[in-house]
C-alpha cells in the first residue's frame, strides 16, 4: 500500500469510528434522560385525615387507613394508606409509617408481647419505635402527626430503607 | 424434491458445509449425559419465549388491571392455566438448570484455557436468568408480587451514596406503582429476552470456535475416542430434553402457578416470602443486622459473583482431572454447601403469626366491601358514612356469622325496621363478607 493509500485507510477508518461513537452519544443521552429522569421527581405530601383521636387507647398502638391522592407518571391516584398511631399517657400521638426500616415489609403490633413485629425478616420494635431485636438498621420512622378539632393529621411519607439514617424517598 | 432444495440452496448458500461443520463437531472423549444440560437450557429458553409471548397476548402492565388479567388467564382462557403453569415452572427449572450447568462445567475444568471467556459469559447467562426471575415476579401483581419486590427493590437502595436514585430507577418512582410494573414488564419481554439471546448465541457460537472440552483425560485415553455432536451428543441431549418436558408439563397441569390475592400496599398482615430460589438471599437479609446490614444486601452478593467471574482466572493450571484440583474442588463444594445451606435455612425461617390472622376470604371480603360501596353508610375506622352503624367492632357485637349471613340475606327479618338494603350478592360472597366481618373486632 502506498503513503497515500494508508493515509487514506486511516481516515476512513477514524470517520467510521467517529461517526459511530457521535451517534452513541447523541442518541444515549436522551434515552437514558427519558428512561430515568422522570422517576426521580420529588413529590410533597399534605396533611390527611387518619380518623378521630378519641377512640385511640393510651398505649395500645391502633393501624388507621386512609386516602392520598397521588399523582404517579400520568394518572392521578387514590392511594390507601395506612399508618400506626400510639397515644400516649400525655395524650400526644405519635404515627409510624407502615414500612419496617430494615427492607419495607409491613408490620404489626402484638399487644400480648407489646411489641412491633416484621413478618418478613424478624425485626421487633418497642411501643416507642426502638429496635429490640432483628436486622432493622433504626428505629421505626415517625411521620408528622397532628390533633386538629378532634382529628388525627399525618403527612405521610415514605423513606429509603435500609439505611441507619431516616431520609425521604 | 427435498435433495433438489438442498442442491439449490448449496449452490448459493453452502448449506451442507454449514451442517457438516455443526453436526461432525467433534467431543472429545464421546458424547455423555454430562454434557445434556446446556441444550436442555436452550430448550427451556425456547419454550419460555413462546408461551411469554402468548401471555402477553393476554396480560396488562398497569395496576389496575395486571391482576385482573392474570385471574381471567388463570381462570377463564382456555388453556390459560397450563400455558402461565409452563412459563411459572419453567422458571424454576432454569435455575436448576442453569446450577447444574454450572456446576457440571467446573468439576469438568471446562472452563479453562481456551474456554475462559465462554464461562464468563456464562455468569453473564445465570445473572440474566435471575433478572428474568426477578422481574417476572412482579407481574401479576398479587401479594407475594408485590410484597417480594418491595423488598428486593430495597436492596437495592442500601446501596451507599447512590442508593436513593438507584431505587428510584429500578422502581420507576419512590414506591411501586404504575411506573415500576410497566418498566418491568418492558425489562421481562424486551431487555433481558434479547440480552440473554444474543449473549447465549455467542456462548455457544464461541464453544463452536474453542471446541468442545470434553472429559479431561480424553487424549490420555486409548483408544483415543471422540463422538460428533450430531447424531450421538444431540440424541442424548434429547432423550433429556423429552424428560424435562414431561415433569415441566407435569407440574404445570398438577400443581398450577399460584395466585394470591391481589396486592394491598395496606395490608400489615401478610407474611411475605421469595420463590424458593431466592431463599438464600433472603436468608442473607436476616442474618446481617444493623450496621452489617450492607453485608447481606450489598457486599457478599456482588463479592460472590466477583469470584464466580474470576473463577478461570485465578485457577490457571492446565489440569482439568477433579481429582486432581482438591483445593478447587473444596472451595466448589463449600460454595454450593452455602448457597444450599442458606436456601434450606430461609425455607425454615419462622413465620411471625398474625394476632388476628387475616385468611384470603377475610382479604375477599374487604373487597366486597369496597366494591359495594357499603362505605357510603358504614364506618370502619373512621372511615365511611354515618348513617348505619360503625362497623370498627362489629364482631365484638355480633360474633356469630349466621346471624351476619341471615341479616344480609334480609335486614328486615333479623332487625326490624332496619333500612338496610338486602344484600344481593352469591352465598360465596356473602360468606367472605361475613368472614370480613368477624374480623372487625
Ligand atoms: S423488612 Fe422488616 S425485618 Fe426485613
Amino acid at each position: 500500500m502506498s503513503e497515500q493509500d494508508v493515509t487514506r485507510r486511516n481516515f476512513m477508518i477514524r470517520t467510521i469510528i467517529g461517526i459511530g461513537a457521535f451517534i452513541g452519544v447523541a442518541i444515549s443521552v436522551p434515552l437514558a434522560g427519558f428512561g430515568i429522569l422522570p422517576v426521580l421527581r420529588k413529590r410533597d405530601a399534605g396533611w390527611s385525615d387518619a380518623g378521630t383521636a378519641a377512640d385511640l387507647l393510651t398505649d395500645e398502638p391502633q393501624e388507621r387507613r386512609f386516602f392520598q391522592m397521588v399523582k404517579s407518571g400520568w394518572q392521578e391516584e387514590r392511594m390507601e394508606r395506612t399508618v400506626w398511631l400510639v397515644r400516649k399517657a400525655d395524650g400526644s400521638v405519635t404515627a409510624f409509617s407502615p414500612n419496617c426500616p430494615h427492607l419495607g415489609c409491613g408490620y404489626r403490633w402484638f399487644s400480648q408481647d407489646k411489641q412491633f413485629k416484621c413478618p418478613c425478616h424478624a425485626s421487633f420494635f418497642d411501643i416507642d419505635g426502638k429496635v429490640i431485636a432483628g436486622p432493622a438498621p433504626r428505629a421505626l420512622d415517625t411521620l408528622p402527626a397532628k390533633i386538629e378539632s378532634g382529628k388525627v393529621l399525618v403527612k405521610f411519607e415514605i423513606f429509603q430503607v435500609g439505611t441507619a439514617k431516616k431520609t425521604a424517598a | 424434491m427435498v435433495k433438489g432444495l438442498l442442491d439449490w440452496l448449496d449452490e448459493r448458500i453452502k448449506i451442507r458445509d454449514l451442517w457438516n461443520d455443526f453436526a461432525d463437531r467433534p467431543i472429545p472423549g464421546g458424547s455423555s449425559w454430562f454434557y445434556v444440560l446446556g441444550a436442555s437450557l436452550l430448550f427451556i429458553f425456547s419454550l419460555q419465549m413462546i408461551t411469554g409471548i402468548l401471555l402477553a397476548m393476554y396480560y396488562a402492565p398497569t395496576p389496575d388491571h395486571a391482576y385482573a388479567s392474570v385471574k381471567f388467564i388463570e381462570e377463564v382462557a382456555p388453556f390459560g392455566s397450563f400455558v402461565r403453569g409452563m412459563h411459572h415452572w419453567g422458571a424454576s427449572f432454569m435455575m436448576v438448570l442453569v446450577g447444574l450447568h454450572m456446576i457440571r462445567v467446573f468439576v469438568f475444568g471446562s472452563y479453562k484455557k481456551p474456554r475462559e471467556i465462554i464461562w464468563v459469559l456464562g455468569i453473564g447467562l445465570i445473572a440474566i436468568v435471575g433478572g428474568f426471575a426477578f422481574t417476572g415476579y412482579l407481574l401479576p401483581w398479587d401479594q407475594k408480587a408485590y410484597w417480594a419486590t418491595v423488598v428486593g427493590t430495597n436492596v437495592a437502595g442500601t446501596v451507599p451514596v447512590v442508593g436513593g436514585v438507584l431505587l428510584r430507577i429500578v422502581r420507576g418512582g419512590t414506591e411501586l406503582g404504575a411506573f415500576s410494573l410497566s418498566r418491568f414488564f418492558a425489562i421481562h419481554t424486551y431487555i433481558l429476552p434479547w440480552s440473554l439471546a444474543l449473549l447465549a448465541g455467542l456462548h455457544v457460537f464461541l464453544l463452536e470456535r474453542a471446541g468442545a472440552g470434553g472429559i479431561w483425560n480424553a487424549a490420555d485415553r486409548v483408544p483415543y475416542k471422540a463422538e460428533p455432536l450430531f447424531p450421538n451428543q444431540i440424541f442424548k441431549d434429547t432423550i433429556f430434553i423429552a424428560m424435562v418436558f414431561i415433569a415441566l408439563a407435569g407440574l404445570a397441569v398438577l400443581f398450577p402457578a399460584p395466585l394470591e390475592p391481589q396486592a394491598d400496599p395496606t395490608d400489615s398482615t401478610y407474611n411475605p416470602r421469595p420463590e424458593w430460589y431466592f431463599y438464600f438471599v433472603f436468608q442473607m437479609l436476616k442474618i446481617f443486622e444493623g450496621k452489617l446490614e450492607l453485608l447481606g444486601t450489598v457486599i457478599l452478593p456482588n463479592l460472590g459473583v466477583a469470584v464466580l467471574l474470576l473463577v478461570p482466572f485465578i485457577d490457571r493450571s492446565p489440569e482439568r482431572d477433579p481429582a486432581k484440583r482438591k483445593l478447587m474442588m473444596t472451595a466448589g463444594a463449600l460454595f454450593v454447601a452455602t448457597v444450599i445451606g442458606l436456601t434450606i435455612a430461609g425455607a425454615r425461617a419462622p413465620i411471625v403469626n398474625v394476632p388476628a390472622v387475616t385468611s384470603p376470604s377475610v382479604l375477599a371480603g374487604r373487597e366486597i366491601y369496597a366494591r359495594n360501596g357499603c362505605s357510603a353508610c358504614h364506618s370502619i375506622h373512621g372511615k365511611g358514612g354515618k348513617i348505619g352503624p360503625d362497623l370498627t367492632h362489629v364482631a365484638s357485637r355480633r360474633p356469630d356469622a349466621d346471624w351476619h349471613l341471615k341479616h344480609f340475606r334480609d335486614p328486615r327479618a333479623v332487625v326490624p325496621g332496619s333500612i338496610m338494603p338486602k344484600v344481593d350478592l352469591s352465598d360465596r360472597e356473602l360468606r367472605e363478607l361475613t368472614d370480613y366481618m368477624l374480623s372487625l373486632r
